[in-house]
């Protein structure tokens, strides 16, 4: 989240879209309940369903899933037609001046620069028009034709709400409504926020999704703002911090990950740091060789050296274009591409796409072990034939799977320390409730004895990892099992000079005397203590903030972009709800996004970028620097901006034997996965309480499909894909309003995850259905909008 | 001791006449713990309320099926003739023994009649109600609620019938509990009270 | 002593359940099979060892989606159904608090509760034969705490407190939402029943029956006219016959037989 759950209590408007916080975040959900009754904030949900949060919300607009840039894309066309948005905002806060070079173009459904034999854009024509210092050239007054205002007005100019309505599949009435509400926060005194979740994140265009969302909220004014900001509700406890601290493109704290094309860490650095875009930019992200090198010497401690580039040799460097995202990954091992899988608390066989294709892709492992709190679907993928019941008829016998798995006991959450990091970035610190029973260990000390045990036998057999595993830096009091208070003060940071742990990352040094194991949490565990583990309630600025309350990364800064709540001179666009104050001499309220005592003039509002102002206009995004609706992989229609180009043209496609896509003619249903309140995930299964609240698998089927099937609540229906089939109860609902686009009746259907063939309550694995789709710039698969067959079982 | 007998109520009769009372009173006791707090001691005199929760509805089924026996042998005995009717008529001269006016009795009276009736249907709807109270967790609301008014006012109506029975048969017609416990009365007794069934009994 | 009061104000329900699972964990009930009635529901009704269900009801209102939600349990009214049906002394107790409690062990499993509650709320367990309910936590209540339910509620759609003060917020609350354009905003408390220590806000209070509320809860007639009149005309009956009995033995006597042969 840009703000935070307490937050959300200071929103006049609230847009739930792709996401169902009443249903997954109903703890977080009561700030919503606050800002209703606290601030009259209406609340406006779209979603192919009528849900639980539509239940309680103002407003309810269907729509067809997978079409939400055609919804978002026609507010911003709304916006700007009827002159909603906070023109004053934007020319300050947002490069809506920027020029962009001649030749920049977009027609029948690619930007330019496309190649079509590689499948892949040559992104040169999308740049600034950079003058004689680097700099981005600019119109102030927003006219030339070439600057991104003037792009982006004729880029959505297609996107009026009857077209918009033709793809979404709600009425152009409907949808004029709906924009109203939401754009009625552009006005300066009002804010609004957009929560959403994985129905944003679960597309084959999730990222231009969320970056659309952005562009509108920059030009209603609503980004860095109290009440404001493009919130992710994290669908995991924790899945905030395991994304901070890295994952396979990622090293932690969003450093890119080395690539085999920067072989020494001058290569990377110069590949890594950007360079400022404007005289008046702080371009933070400039500081990287100082987060880059305190992390290499955390990682290889005194083998860290300015010689050998702080031990940057010892990190594993994929290809230039390599893709270990999930999709890709698993593609490689159906292929036989990879020996061993170790998993911690993920059970890709139930939560990935394309069950089948996980099936079959972890039959051809030597070995996998699984770190789990209970036999999961992917311990015991290997008995699907049986286990699976009548889903997987043609699966191997155990007999024929010569994958060596095991089965390692964890402690589950309650019987560890350490720290969630929530949605609103808060880091807070636990204390374990009870230990763990019979064998099972805590996941650093399985890692420990692991890393420990693997580094053995390397120095003793040799290989190619014995440097980098002798290097890493092991230095705990229990090498066998570090202590998470040990780690997260290593996590911290520390004056390798001093002995002292850092207070925050502007004390991190480029020349090998400081660590630091995240950089965006350096402060979290500084001299005064554990700041994660603070608990005060104090609420100074009483906006909701809440400073004394554990710890939010960065430098516990609660609303990210906070200085763009306040206009050029530093008065917030609102003076009742001003996050940071300028006072003369610094700034006051929240921890400032900003130089704590810099002048308002003196930078851009958005010091992170090398714009030095927010992107409405984003170059670095694969499939165009503007969001365009493309389809989902899946869709029945063809994409009616442009028929030829109908779905992502960068999303990555599969060939492997499961890989099939279906049609609409033998699967004309629009189907969607979801998870219910009752419900964590494929976990709680497992747990008498929350499996005994929604016991029965189910599908949610249309009033006016079941009547033209012949099909009544709890009649047993097949649900079918070009994948495999689930068979279950229909729950005959009014909930799901069948749509019209391009003049044809749609029906979606909702198929809720939980259920597998382990558990105490069982029923079908839902991704039997999905497809091997995916978001090309974060590898998520599309469980929104794929294509389905219905009939009575 | 010589004087002459005649047979009142065969063995099975009164057989089936003390059962059924026992059953009654079993069920009556059981059920005032039921009907009204203030009985609750007779649930403890009965082996406490979950006993008698357990036991009440088989005692009432005996006693249904044993009134139902009852009904088998006597029913066509208990026709209310157009005697009876003039009986119950001046059945408030019966009561003060003046007698003059009453008409002759069969072997039973019109009152004895109208016990036999009121039991029976009484019976009728304690058991049919009795079984829906029995299980009420299969039973329909509405049914449920019905039964729950039913059954203590067949009750009521039953007890009172039982009140006025125990009272005359004890106190009022010294004889009558012997004809029921012996199975036998004097010729007296039966030309006293029963003449007509008297002479009926002496022409055979 | 004040009474104890427990407020739903089902316009900020989102059906979540947590209050389900608390009241399961608080009242260590084993697990249970839920069963599919095509809705959300946990189960179709409550059972003798599920106490707690939110209900979920999907209709057109004015043309207009919803899905109500509302939690389902035992209404603790002032004027108990249950313990007017009740035969078994201090199987059902009110305490000064107003919390209308059963005490199994002295409960005989009539099931006549079940019957004389307007709420349909008491069910009995094939297993034991003892009738069980929401005892609003009156152990939990008792030291100081509040009901489990009420505890798990993550948007404050529950709370508790003195029934005044919780009758007070409720009418404040209704009348906001009237405010907010919902006219038929208002609160449910079961007046028919002589006030229940549950209350409702209801954004739609002219229809309970959509949030499956009995419209206008009283004690069924048939329960009050067997624990009134009926059990007079018993009394009557009984007692006046052994009366009329007495008196006539004394004033008239035994009819000897008068005819010897």
């Amino acid at each position: 989240m840009t703000n935070g759950w307490t937050d959300v209590a200071n929103a006049d408007v609230i847009l739930v879209m792709g996401g169902n916080p009443a249903e997954n975040h109903p703890v977080g959900f009561r700030f919503v309940m606050e800002a209703r009754r606290k601030r009259k904030a209406k609340l406006i949900v779209v979603d192919p369903r009528f849900n639980r949060t539509a239940a309680v919300a103002d407003s309810y607009t269907p729509m067809r899933a997978g079409t939400d840039i055609a919804f978002l894309g026609g507010i911003i066309h709304y916006a700007i037609e009827n002159k909603l948005y906070h023109d004053e905002y934007v020319r300050l806060h947002t490069n809506a001046a920027f020029l962009i070079k001649d030749g920049f173009d977009f027609a029948e459904g690619h930007f330019s620069g496309w190649d079509d034999t590689k499948k892949n854009y040559d992104r040169s024509s999308w740049q600034y028009e950079l003058d004689a210092q680097g700099h981005a050239k600019v119109d102030a007054t927003l006219e030339n034709p070439r600057c991104v205002f003037q792009l982006m007005k004729r880029h959505y100019a297609r996107y009026t709400p009857e077209a918009v309505a033709n793809i979404c599949g709600c009425t152009a009435e409907e949808y004029k409504k709906a924009a109203a509400l939401i754009c009625a926060s552009g006005r300066p005194d009002r804010s609004g926020t957009v929560l959403y979740a994985l129905g944003w994140t679960q597309h084959s265009h999730a990222v231009q999704l969320i970056h659309t969302a952005a562009m509108m909220q920059l030009l209603l004014g609503n980004i860095g703002r109290p009440g404001g900001g493009v919130n992710a509700q994290r669908g995991h406890s924790n899945i905030q911090g395991s994304t901070d601290m890295g994952s396979w493109n990622n090293l932690p704290g969003y450093l890119k990950i080395p690539r085999a094309n920067h072989q020494t860490l001058d290569d990377y650095l110069k590949a890594n740091t950007p360079k400022a875009l404007r005289p008046n930019s702080m371009n933070y992200w400039g500081n990287t060789p100082k987060f880059m090198t305190s992390l290499l010497k955390t990682y290889y401690g005194k083998h860290a050296t300015k010689e050998n580039g702080y031990g940057y040799g010892n990190i594993p460097k994929p290809g230039e274009t390599e893709n270990y995202g999930w999709g890709f990954f698993f593609d490689k091992m159906q292929r036989g591409g990879i020996e061993g899988f170790i998993t911690f608390g993920m059970n890709p066989v139930a939560g990935g796409p394309n069950s089948p294709k996980m099936l079959d892709a972890l039959s051809k492992l030597k070995w996998m072990v699984v770190v789990e709190n209970f036999e999961t679907e992917t311990a015991s993928f290997w008995n699907a034939k049986k286990l699976g019941d009548k889903y997987y008829p043609t699966y191997k016998d155990p007999s024929e799977i010569q994958t060596e798995a095991f089965l390692l006991p964890a402690a589950c959450f309650a019987e560890k320390d350490g720290a969630f990091v929530n949605s609103s970035r808060w880091l807070q610190w636990k204390r374990a409730a009870a230990p763990p029973p019979g064998d099972a260990k805590p996941d650093q000390e399985i890692m420990a004895r692991i890393f420990l045990r693997v580094r053995e036998l390397y120095e003793k057999e040799g290989g190619k990892a014995v440097q980098p595993l002798r290097d890493m830096s092991w230095d705990y009091a229990n090498p066998f099992n570090p202590s998470l208070e040990e780690v997260a003060r290593e996590v911290n940071g520390r004056d390798l000079t001093t002995g002292k742990q850092v207070n925050g990352f502007g004390e991190l040094k480029d020349d090998g005397s400081t660590i630091c194991g995240c950089w965006i949490y350096a402060g979290s565990w500084t001299e005064n203590g554990n700041m994660m583990a603070r608990r005060g309630q104090e609420d100074p600025t009483g906006l909701g903030l809440f400073p004394n309350w554990s710890w939010s990364w960065p430098a516990n800064r609660r609303i990210l972009y906070n200085r763009a709540a306040e206009d050029a001179e530093g008065k917030g666009w609102d003076p009742t709800r001003t996050p940071i104050k300028w006072d003369g001499t610094r700034w006051t309220g929240d921890v400032p996004d900003y130089k704590g005592d810099a002048k308002p003039t003196d930078y851009g509002a958005f010091i992170m970028l090398p714009e030095g102002v927010a992107k409405l206009y984003a170059a670095d995004l694969l499939e165009g620097p503007f969001p365009e609706h493309y389809e989902p992989v899946e869709s029945p229609v063809q994409n009616p901006f442009h028929k030829n180009v109908s779905s992502n043209p960068m999303a990555p496609v599969f060939t492997g034997p499961n890989d099939r896509l279906g049609a609409p003619d033998k699967y004309p249903y629009v189907a969607l996965t979801y998870r219910l309140t009752e419900h964590f995930h494929y976990w709680t299964k497992h747990v008498a309480s929350g499996a005994e609240l929604q016991s029965n698998f189910f599908v949610e089927v249309p009033e006016e499909l079941a009547k033209e099937k012949g099909i009544k609540g709890g009649d047993m229906v097949k649900v079918s894909s070009a994948r495999g089939h689930v068979e279950g109860p229909a729950l005959v609902t009014k909930r799901i309003r069948p749509l019209k686009v391009e003049g044809k009746t749609i029906y979606q259907v909702g198929i809720p995850i939980h259920w597998g063939f382990i558990g105490r309550t069982r029923g079908p694995l839902v991704n039997n259905l999905t497809p091997s789709a995916y978001d090309p710039n974060s590898g998520t698969p599309e469980y929104k909008g794929f294509l389905v067959n219905l009939e009575k079982a | 001791m010589n004087k002459p007998r005649i047979e009142r109520f065969t063995f099975p009769e009164r057989m089936t006449h003390w059962l059924t009372a026992i059953s009654f009173v079993y069920a009556g006791l059981s059920g005032t713990a039921l009907w009204s707090r203030k009985m609750w001691w007779t649930a403890s005199v009965l082996g406490g309320g979950e006993t008698i929760r357990a036991w009440h509805p088989i005692g009432g089924v005996v006693f249904a099926l044993l009134l139902a026996l009852m009904f088998r042998r006597w029913a066509t005995q208990m026709k209310i003739d157009a005697d009876d009717r003039r009986w119950l008529a001046v059945s408030h001269k019966y009561a003060i023994h003046d007698e003059a006016g009453v008409p002759e009795s069969g072997r039973f009276n019109a009152g004895q009649k109208m016990l036999f009736w009121v039991q029976s249907v009484s019976a009728i709807v304690l058991f049919a109600s009795g079984i829906v109270l029995w299980f009420p967790e299969l039973m329909p609301r509405g049914l449920r609620l019905i039964a729950i008014l039913t059954h203590p006012l067949a009750a009521v109506a039953s007890l009172g019938g039982i009140v006025v029975h125990v009272y005359m048969t004890t106190l009022v017609v010294p004889g009558a509990l012997n004809a029921m416990l012996r199975g036998w009365v004097t010729p007296g007794w039966a030309a006293s009270h029963h003449a007509k069934w008297f002479r009926a009994v002496q022409r055979k | 002593m004040q009474k104890v009061a427990k407020l739903i104000d089902t316009t900020l329900c989102i059906g979540c359940k947590a209050c389900e699972v608390a009241c399961q964990q608080w009242n260590d009930q084993e697990f249970t099979m839920g069963v599919f009635n095509n809705t959300y529901q946990t189960m179709p009704s409550l059972a003798h060892n599920f106490w707690n269900l939110i209900q979920f009801n999907e209709l057109e209102i004015n043309g207009a989606q919803s899905w109500l939600m509302a939690k389902y349990q035992c209404m603790h009214c002032a004027d108990a159904g249950c313990i007017k049906a009740c035969p078994a002394p201090g199987a059902i107790v009110q305490n000064a608090n107003g919390i209308v409690d059963f005490n199994q062990d002295n409960c005989i499993g009539c099931g006549y509760c079940i019957t004389g509650c307007p709420f349909d709320v008491p069910r009995l367990s094939p297993t034991t034969k003892k009738v069980y309910k929401c005892s609003l936590c009156s152990d939990r209540v008792a030291v100081g705490l509040e009901p489990s339910c009420i505890k798990a509620c993550p948007t404050s759609c529950l709370s508790f407190g003195t029934r005044d003060a919780l009758h007070h917020n409720a009418s404040k609350r209704a009348e906001e939402l009237r405010a907010d354009g919902h006219a038929q905003a208002g609160v449910y408390d079961g007046p028919g029943v002589g006030g229940t220590n549950v209350i409702y806000v209801l954004k739609h209070a002219d229809r309970p029956q959509d949030y499956g509320l009995p419209k206008d809860p009283h004690i069924p007639w048939t329960v009050s006219l067997w624990k009134g009149p009926v059990k007079w005309l018993g009394n009557a009956v009984f007692f006046g016959g052994l009366l009329t009995a007495l008196v006539h033995y004394i004033k008239v006597g035994p009819k000897e037989a008068h005819r010897d042969e």
